[in-house]
C-alpha cells in the first residue's frame, strides 16, 4: 500500500515511511527540501556541508519515522527539529575547528526577506516572515541567535552586551508573538 | 504576585527551552520537572511548534538535483523488509506448452507452482514478522533510553541537592506539620545569595487527583507569593527545587497548602507545613 505523495498529509507520509514506503520518502523530500535546505544553509553557510546535513536529516527521518507521534506535535516541527539540531551539531564541530563561525559572523543575520525570493516561498512562510518583520529588531535578533546559531541565553547576552534579564524578556516576547501567530493566523492544521 | 505571574514564569522557561536557549542547569531543572508534569510537557510541545516556524525566516534554497537520488539510493540500501522482499522474489512463470504434457507432469508442475506461491507467502510473512520484531525492539530501545534519561535527571537532581547541602552558604530550615498534617515534616535548604532552594517533605497526606501542594513564600509585611506546585509519593515524600523570589529572601517564611491543580493566586486551604514564623 502506497501513499499518494502529493495529496497525503504529512502524518500520512510519515506513517507510510515508517512502513518502509520509499515513495513517501521522496514525497516528504520534495515537499520540504527547499525550506529545510534553506534552514541548514542559513546555519552552516556552506553548500557541501549543508547537503551532507540534509542527507543525514532525511536518512534519520527514514529510519526513525516510526518514532514520530502526531499527538505530540506537528510533523513540520519534527522535521525542522531534526534538520536544525543536525546542522547545529555540524556548526559546533566546525566552529571548534574555527572555520564556519567567523564566516557566519560576517554575514548579515537580521535580514528577514528578499523580495526576489519571496515568489518561491510558501504562504505559511510569508505569514511568519511578516510577523517576524513586525517584531522589534532586538527581539528578532535574540531569537535568531538562539535558533540559527544555537546560542544559549547567557551567550546571547554576552554577544549583544545586554543584561541577561533583558535578553530573556525579549526572547519570551518574541516567542509569544510566534505562538499567537500559530493559533490566530495559521490554525493548528498545518 | 498572583497566579498569572507564576504561570508566566513557568512559560518563560518553557519558551526558552523550546529554543534550546536555557543554560545547562536551568534546562536540567526544567527537564526534571517535565518528567513529572504532563501539563508542562504539552505546553512545551506547543512552544516547539511555534519555534519550528522560525525555520521560515531562512530563505528557502534548492539543494542540487543529485542529492535527491543520493538520499533515495542511500535509503534503499538500508534494508527495509516489506518493499525489498516484494521486489526480490520473482513470480513463477508457468510454461505455455502444458497441454502437450502427460497429466502427471501437469500435476507435478501445478504442485511446484503452489509450492512456490506458498514459499513466497511464507517468506513474505517471515519478513513481515522480522520487520515487526525490529519495530518492537526499536520501540523498546526508545523506551529504555527514555527511562535512562529520567534516571539521569533524578541523579542530577540528587547531585544538586548534595551540592547544596554541602555548600557553606546554604541555610537550612526545618518545617513542622500543622494540626492539619501532624505527621508531616519538611526541610528547606536554600542559598540566600542565589535564591536557589530545595524542599524535601515527608509524611504529607496523599495528593488528591484534582489537587497539588503549593509552596508559598511569605515576605515580611507582604501577601504570600506562590512557588512551585508538587505532588507527593506514598510516604508523603517530595523533593522540589526552585527559585525564591527576591522579595522573600530576607527573613524567609514558607508554608505549604493544598490547592487546585492549576495553582492558586492566594492560599485557599489550611496550612499543612510551615517554617517557624519569626
Amino acid at each position: 500500500m502506497r501513499a499518494e505523495p502529493s495529496k497525503s498529509s504529512d502524518g500520512d507520509l510519515l506513517r507510510a515511511l515508517a512502513r518502509g514506503d520509499q515513495t513517501a520518502l521522496a514525497g516528504i523530500y520534495d515537499r520540504y527540501r527547499l525550506i529545510l535546505f534553506g534552514l541548514v544553509m542559513r546555519i552552516l553557510h556552506d553548500r557541501t556541508e549543508a547537503e551532507d546535513v540534509l542527507q543525514e536529516t532525511f536518512l534519520q527521518v527514514w529510519r526513525r519515522a516510526g518514532d514520530f507521534d502526531e499527538a505530540r506535535g506537528r510533523a513540520f516541527t519534527w522535521l525542522v527539529t531534526i534538520a536544525r539540531s543536525r546542522a547545529l551539531d555540524r556548526l559546533r564541530a566546525s566552529a571548534s575547528r574555527g572555520r564556519v563561525a567567523s564566516e557566519a559572523a560576517r554575514l548579515p543575520h537580521d535580514e528577514v526577506g528578499d523580495a526576489a525570493e519571496d515568489a518561491v516561498r510558501s504562504e505559511q512562510g510569508k505569514v511568519v516572515r511578516e510577523a517576524l518583520a513586525e517584531l522589534p529588531s532586538e527581539q528578532r535578533r535574540a531569537l535568531f541567535l538562539a535558533y540559527f546559531e544555537g546560542l544559549t541565553q547567557t551567550e546571547i547576552a554576552a554577544r549583544l552586551g545586554d543584561p541577561l534579564g533583558t535578553v530573556k524578556t525579549r526572547m519570551r516576547s518574541g516567542m509569544i508573538k510566534l505562538r499567537e501567530l500559530l493559533h490566530d493566523k495559521l490554525g493548528n492544521s498545518m | 504576585m498572583d497566579l498569572m505571574d507564576e504561570h508566566q514564569q513557568n512559560q518563560e522557561s518553557l519558551a526558552l527551552h523550546a529554543l534550546d536557549a536555557l543554560d545547562a542547569t536551568e534546562a536540567r531543572l526544567l527537564e526534571a520537572h517535565l518528567a513529572t508534569c504532563a501539563e508542562c510537557r504539552a505546553a512545551l510541545a506547543e512552544w516547539r511548534d511555534a519555534t519550528g516556524l522560525l525555520a521560515h525566516a531562512a530563505t528557502p534554497k534548492a539543494p542540487s538535483d543529485e542529492l535527491r537520488a543520493r538520499i533515495l539510493a542511500a535509503a534503499r540500501s538500508e534494508t527495509r523488509a516489506p518493499e525489498t522482499s516484494a521486489r526480490v522474489v520473482p513470480m513463477p512463470i508457468a510454461p505455455r506448452r502444458s497441454n502437450l504434457w502427460p497429466n502427471v507432469l501437469r500435476i507435478a508442475a501445478a504442485v511446484a507452482i503452489v509450492g512456490l506461491v506458498i514459499g513466497v507467502i511464507v517468506m513474505w510473512r517471515r519478513d513481515e514478522l522480522a520487520r515487526r520484531e525490529i519495530v518492537r525492539i526499536t520501540r523498546e530501545k526508545t523506551r529504555a533510553e527514555n527511562l535512562l534519561a529520567l534516571e539521569r535527571e533524578a541523579r542530577a537532581k540528587e547531585r544538586d541537592a548534595i551540592a547544596m547541602l554541602n555548600s557553606r552558604d546554604t541555610k537550612k530550615m526545618e518545617l513542622a506539620g500543622t494540626p492539619t498534617a501532624q505527621n508531616a515534616r519538611g526541610t528547606f535548604v536554600f542559598d540566600p545569595k542565589t535564591g536557589h532552594g530545595m524542599l524535601m517533605t515527608e509524611g504529607l497526606p496523599a495528593t488528591p487527583a484534582d489537587k497539588q501542594y503549593e509552596v508559598w513564600f511569605i515576605p515580611k509585611g507582604h501577601t504570600p507569593m506562590p512557588g512551585k506546585m508538587f505532588t507527593v509519593d506514598k510516604s508523603g515524600r517530595a523533593m522540589v527545587s526552585g527559585e525564591i523570589p527576591l522579595e522573600a529572601r530576607l527573613n524567609l517564611v514558607i508554608a505549604i497548602t493544598l490547592e487546585p491543580k492549576k495553582g492558586s493566586a492566594v492560599p485557599t486551604s489550611a496550612i499543612y507545613l510551615s517554617s517557624p514564623s519569626s
